[in-house]
C-alpha cells in the first residue's frame, strides 16, 4: 500500500513538473474537410511562430505546446473549443481562418473566459459582438473594401487619365455573408468618396455563367469593376467578360480567388495581365517595409518543404508572434494577465513581417491592420499598394 | 437587337449545358426510380479523369470519351449493384436517397483528398475560341455541347423506343412487378440504366471540364439545377429534360440582363414552380402517367 502511494505521489510531482515546464495554446482551425487547404497554411504559420519562440527560451521560461483542434464545421469548432478548454485546458485559443468557424468557437471560449486571439477571419461579426476575451490581429471586410476604393480614388483615375468621380463603378460580388458584406462596405466607402457606382450585383458562389451579368456591365460601361469572389467565380468572371470583349479600364478584385496562382494559370496568364488584387499581406513585397519576411518564407520551406501557399501562414505567423511575445512580458497565464498583456502591444507599421503594426482599439479589433493592393504582371501577384510596401508601380492601361 | 440576340444565344448555350448534365439524371431518376443525389459528383469525377487524360497522357479532351465513359458507365453499373440494389429490397425509397446522400459526400471528400481544394485546369484546345455567328458570339465548345446534348437526347429516344432493350427498360419502369412477371431481369436492367445514366454524365464531364475549372465542388453546381431540368421536363422524359434546360438555360439569361443578376434564381425557381402548379406532372409528363402507378 505504501508503495503504491509512493508510486502516485512520484507520478504527480512528476506530472506536476511536467505541467510547469509546459504551457498549452490551442490551435483552432479547419484541418480536415472544404476549408482544409488554407486553414491548414493559416495554422502553419502558428506553428512557424511557436517554434520560433521555443527557440527564444519560451513565454515566460516554459515551453508553448501548441494543441489542435478541427474546425470541420460549425458545430465541431465549437466542440473542439470545449475539449481544448476543458480536457487540455489551454491558456488561450489561436484561429481560426474561417469567420463562421471563429464566430462560432469564440462564443464557447468567452463563456469560459478564455483569451481567444483571432488571426485570420475577415468578418465584422467576429469582433462586432462586444466579447470580453475576443481579440483580432488581421485586418477586416471593411479594411479589404476601404483599400479598394483608396486605390481608385488615388492611382486608378490618374491611370485612366480621369477626374475619380468620373468613372463609372461597377461592384459585383458573391451573395453569401463574405461577399456581400464586402460589396457593402464598398459602397459606403464609394459614396463616401463620392464615386459614381452604376451597379451592385449579386451572385450565387455556384453558378456556372456570368455571361449575362457581364453583357450588363458592358452595356453600362462600367470603367471600374469591383469583384469579391472566391475561385471558381473569379475564373468564370475573368475568363466570360474576356470572352465577351468586355474590358474595363481596371478590375479590383477582393482577396479569395483573385490571389491564388491557379486562379492565374486557369484563366490565362494574358488574360489575368494587370487586374488588381486586395487582400492580406502576399510575398512579392518590398521586405524593408516587411522585414523578416524573407526569413520566415526561408523557415517555411525548410519546415514544410514548399513555399508558402498563401499569404495567410504569414498573416497568422506574425499575429501569433506579436501575441506571444507580449504574454512573455508578464507573469502568469490567468485569462485576465493574458489580456493585460495584449491590451498593452503597441508596434508600429513598417516593423513586422506584414508590413501593419499591432494596437488592439474599438472592439479588441488592430486598429493598425490593413490590407495590401496587387496587380498579376507576368503571371505573378505583385504588391503595387501602398507605395511604402510596392515592389513595382501600378499599371493602369488607357 | 444584337444585344437580344446574345443574350438568346448565352440562354440557348446555357441550356445545352443543363441539358447534358440532366440527360443521364432523368434517365435514372425515370425508370430506376432513384433519386441520385451522388449525380453531380459522377460529373466530377468525370471531369477530374478527363483532367488526367489530358494533362498526363497528352489526349485531346474529346479523346478522353473513350476512357472516360467506360469508367463512368461501370462506375453507376456498380453503385446500383452495391448500393442501390440491397436498398431497393428494403422497400422504403427514403433510405436510397440518404444512401446517395452519403456517396455524394464521399466522393467530394474522396477528391478533396486526392486532388486537394484547389481547382485543377483542363486545357481547352481550342474549344474556348469564340465563334461569330452573325452578330452573336459563342464557343466552339459551347455549340458542341447542345450539339451532342441534341445528339445524345435523340440516341436515347431512339435506343428506348426501338430496341428490345430499351422497350424491356421501359416496361420495367411502367411496372416492375408485372415486368418481371414478363421474364424481364430487372436487376440487370437496372444496373444497365444506371450505367447508362452515368455513361452520359460522362460524355457530359468530358465536355465541360476544357470549359470550367473542375475542383471537388463542381458537381454541387450543377445538380440543383439538374434535378429542375428533370422534373420540369417531366420525370423521366428525354425529350422535356431537353426542353426544360433549353427553358431554364433563357430564363437564367434574360433575367441575369434585362432584371438583374440576383434575381435569376428567383426567376427559375418561379418558373418552376408555376409550372408544377399548372402541370404537376411536367412539360412533357403525361406520356409517362402510368409510371407513377408502379410500386
Amino acid at each position: 500500500m505504501r508503495v503504491l502511494a509512493r508510486v502516485i505521489a512520484a507520478a504527480l510531482a512528476l506530472s506536476a513538473t511536467a505541467a510547469r515546464a509546459d504551457v498549452k495554446f490551442g490551435a483552432l482551425f479547419p484541418f480536415s474537410g472544404q476549408l482544409a487547404l488554407l486553414g491548414e497554411e493559416s495554422a502553419r504559420g502558428v506553428e512557424i511562430a511557436v517554434e520560433e519562440i521555443n527557440a527564444a527560451g519560451g513565454v515566460q521560461g516554459q515551453k508553448v505546446v501548441l494543441v489542435r483542434g478541427d474546425a470541420v464545421d460549425n458545430n465541431q469548432a465549437i466542440g473542439e473549443a470545449r475539449r481544448l478548454i476543458s480536457l487540455e485546458r489551454v491558456s488561450a485559443i489561436f484561429g481560426s481562418y474561417s469567420s463562421a468557424r471563429s464566430i462560432a468557437a469564440s462564443q464557447v471560449a468567452e463563456m469560459s473566459g478564455v483569451p481567444y486571439f483571432e488571426l485570420g477571419a475577415v468578418a465584422e461579426e467576429v469582433t462586432s459582438r462586444g466579447l470580453q476575451y475576443l481579440y483580432r490581429t488581421n485586418p477586416t471586410a471593411e479594411d479589404m473594401a476601404k483599400l479598394a476604393i483608396e486605390m481608385i480614388v488615388n492611382k486608378v483615375a490618374a491611370g485612366l487619365g480621369k477626374k475619380a468621380a468620373d468613372l463609372k463603378i461597377g461592384i459585383i460580388h458573391e451573395d453569401s455573408s463574405y461577399g456581400s458584406s464586402v460589396a457593402g462596405f464598398q459602397k459606403k466607402f464609394a459614396a463616401a468618396a463620392k464615386l459614381d457606382v452604376v451597379t451592385a450585383q449579386g451572385y450565387p458562389a455556384s453558378t456556372v455563367d456570368m455571361s449575362s451579368l457581364v453583357l450588363d456591365l458592358k452595356r453600362r460601361g462600367v470603367d471600374v469593376l469591383l469583384q469579391t469572389s472566391y475561385q471558381n467565380d473569379s475564373v468564370l468572371f475573368l475568363q466570360q467578360a474576356n470572352e465577351a470583349g468586355f474590358k474595363p479600364g481596371a478590375i479590383i478584385g477582393g482577396g479569395g480567388g483573385y490571389s491564388m496562382q491557379p486562379t492565374a494559370d486557369a484563366v490565362g496568364h494574358k488574360v489575368i495581365e494587370g487586374v488588381l488584387d486586395t487582400d492580406f499581406t502576399q510575398y512579392l513585397v518590398n521586405t524593408t517595409y516587411t522585414p523578416g519576411l524573407e526569413n520566415f518564407v526561408a523557415v517555411y520551406k525548410k519546415k514544410y518543404g514548399s513555399a508558402p501557399r498563401s499569404g495567410h501562414s504569414l498573416n497568422n505567423y506574425v499575429g501569433a508572434k506579436l501575441i506571444l511575445q507580449a504574454v512573455g512580458t508578464v507573469k502568469g497565464f490567468e485569462p485576465d494577465t493574458l489580456i493585460g498583456a495584449v491590451k498593452a502591444i503597441d508596434v508600429k507599421d513598417g516593423i513586422t513581417a506584414v508590413g501593419y503594426g499591432l494596437k488592439f482599439g474599438k472592439n479588441n479589433q488592430n486598429e493598425r491592420a490593413a490590407m495590401m493592393g496587387m496587380q498579376w504582371q507576368n503571371g505573378k501577384l505583385v504588391t503595387v499598394y501602398p507605395d511604402s510596401a510596392a515592389v513595382a508601380p501600378m499599371e493602369i492601361r488607357k | 437587337m444584337d444585344v437580344f440576340l446574345q443574350v438568346l444565344a448565352n440562354g440557348i448555350m446555357l441550356g445545352g449545358l443543363f441539358a447534358i448534365v440532366s440527360v443521364g439524371l432523368t434517365l435514372i431518376f425515370g425508370i430506376v426510380k432513384v433519386v441520385n443525389f451522388a449525380h453531380g459528383e459522377f460529373l466530377m469525377i468525370g471531369m477530374y479523369l478527363t483532367y488526367l487524360a489530358v494533362t498526363g497522357l497528352g489526349m485531346h479532351p474529346f479523346a478522353a470519351l473513350i476512357l472516360v465513359v467506360p469508367v463512368l458507365f461501370l462506375m453507376g453499373a456498380l453503385t446500383q449493384r452495391l448500393l442501390i440494389q440491397p436498398l431497393l429490397a428494403a422497400g422504403d425509397h427514403h433510405i436510397q436517397i440518404f444512401a446517395t446522400v452519403g456517396l455524394s459526400t464521399a466522393l467530394i471528400n474522396l477528391a478533396l483528398l486526392v486532388f486537394g481544394a484547389d481547382i485543377a485546369n483542363t486545357p481547352p484546345h481550342g474549344l474556348r475560341m469564340p465563334v461569330e455567328i452573325g452578330p452573336v458570339r459563342v464557343l466552339v465548345g459551347q455549340v458542341v455541347i447542345l450539339g451532342v446534348a441534341a445528339a445524345l437526347v435523340g440516341a436515347l429516344q431512339l435506343f428506348l423506343a426501338r430496341t428490345r432493350t430499351g422497350r424491356a427498360i421501359r416496361a420495367v419502369a411502367q411496372n416492375r412487378a408485372a415486368a418481371e412477371l414478363m421474364g424481364i431481369d430487372v436487376d440487370r436492367l437496372y444496373a444497365l440504366t444506371f450505367g447508362i445514366g452515368a455513361a452520359c454524365v460522362g460524355t457530359a464531364a468530358v465536355l465541360i471540364a476544357p470549359l470550367y475549372p473542375t475542383s471537388p465542388n463542381s458537381g454541387t453546381y450543377f445538380v440543383l439545377i439538374a434535378f429542375v431540368v428533370v422534373v420540369l421536363g417531366g420525370l423521366g422524359s428525354i425529350r422535356g429534360a431537353f426542353a426544360g434546360a433549353i427553358l431554364i438555360g433563357l430564363i437564367d439569361s434574360f433575367t441575369g440582363f434585362y432584371v438583374s443578376s440576383d434575381m435569376r434564381e428567383v426567376a427559375v425557381f418561379g418558373v418552376f414552380l408555376a409550372i408544377l402548379i399548372l402541370r404537376p406532372s411536367g412539360l412533357f409528363g403525361r406520356q409517362l402517367r402510368q409510371s407513377h402507378v408502379s410500386p
